[in-house]
């Protein structure tokens, strides 16, 4: 067994973007802490076979990952597998009001629209995508891992990744335009 | 480069997932067209408002239960 003191110091600088990811996985705090607690005691029964120097972090997600599938998979029981329908590119841009006037050095008014959006809104919009399409988007956009390490982390193609991750991303798309609809407000 | 093929790898570029030529072939493409170049623009900023609106901080209670479930797992005393 490797040492607590170690082990805990060694996670601490990744403990809050774990349950970060662990929130938007399960989408609520109560399995958000069950998964984040079991996918610790394994990382740390498990730290001895993890090769010093190599990826920590891709390796903690590849843990806290297959923990939330595992768990989540069994309770809800909901086939891994969704389509997402016919998605545009650039959708929220163009409904933002893109592709009118030549592009300045300045943020454009579409990136100003970006700030209308409030934490909770993003978060929930993430929140909708299907898992299999969440979890591409969330290990990328916000935990910031490249292709290849999201496909050692959730072990499928990195072909599979990609065209997840580029499905879920026009689909993020299409969740937070619904919210600016709601409230009414354009750019 | 027209703006279709620019568009089919759009997030390779923005994730720096392509090759060196590519990218400069797509970065030529930006340069020259400004619709492009500001639709771009906005996909890096989206990512970007995306990553921030996603964050939270570990509540302090969960960090004390989970170093004492640690403590607890290493057999040492609360």
């Amino acid at each position: 067994m490797a040492d607590r003191a170690t082990f805990e110091a060694d996670i601490t600088p990744f403990a809050s973007q774990l349950y970060s990811a662990a929130l938007r996985m399960t989408r609520n705090p109560a399995d958000a802490e069950d998964v984040l607690q079991e996918a610790l005691l394994k990382a740390f029964r498990g730290y001895h076979t993890f090769e010093k120097g190599t990826n920590l972090k891709a390796w903690l997600y590849r843990i806290l990952t297959n923990t939330f599938i595992n768990k989540y998979r069994e309770r809800s029981r909901r086939p891994a597998e969704v389509e997402l329908g016919e998605l545009e590119d650039l959708y929220l841009f163009k409904r933002l009001g893109g592709e009118e006037g030549a592009g300045g050095a300045t943020r454009s008014a579409e990136e100003e629209a970006l700030d209308s959006f409030v934490d909770d809104e993003i978060k929930a919009a993430v929140e909708s995508l299907p898992e299999n399409f969440r979890i591409p988007v969330l290990l990328a956009d916000v935990e910031g891992f490249s292709y290849k390490e999201i496909a050692e982390i959730m072990d499928v193609p990195i072909g599979t990744v990609m065209s997840r991750l580029h499905r879920g991303r026009k689909a993020l798309q299409r969740a937070l335009w619904r919210f600016a609809e709601e409230r009414g407000t354009r750019a | 480069m027209n703006c279709r093929q620019a568009h089919a790898q759009m997030y390779e570029y923005l994730d720096h997932e392509n090759s060196m030529l590519r990218r400069l072939r797509v970065r030529w493409h930006l340069y020259r067209c400004p619709p492009c170049g500001k639709g771009f623009s906005f996909e890096h900023a989206l990512h970007v408002r995306v990553r921030d609106g996603c964050h939270e901080e570990l509540p302090e209670e969960l960090s004390q239960r989970l170093r004492a479930l640690l403590r607890e797992e290493a057999g040492e005393q609360g």
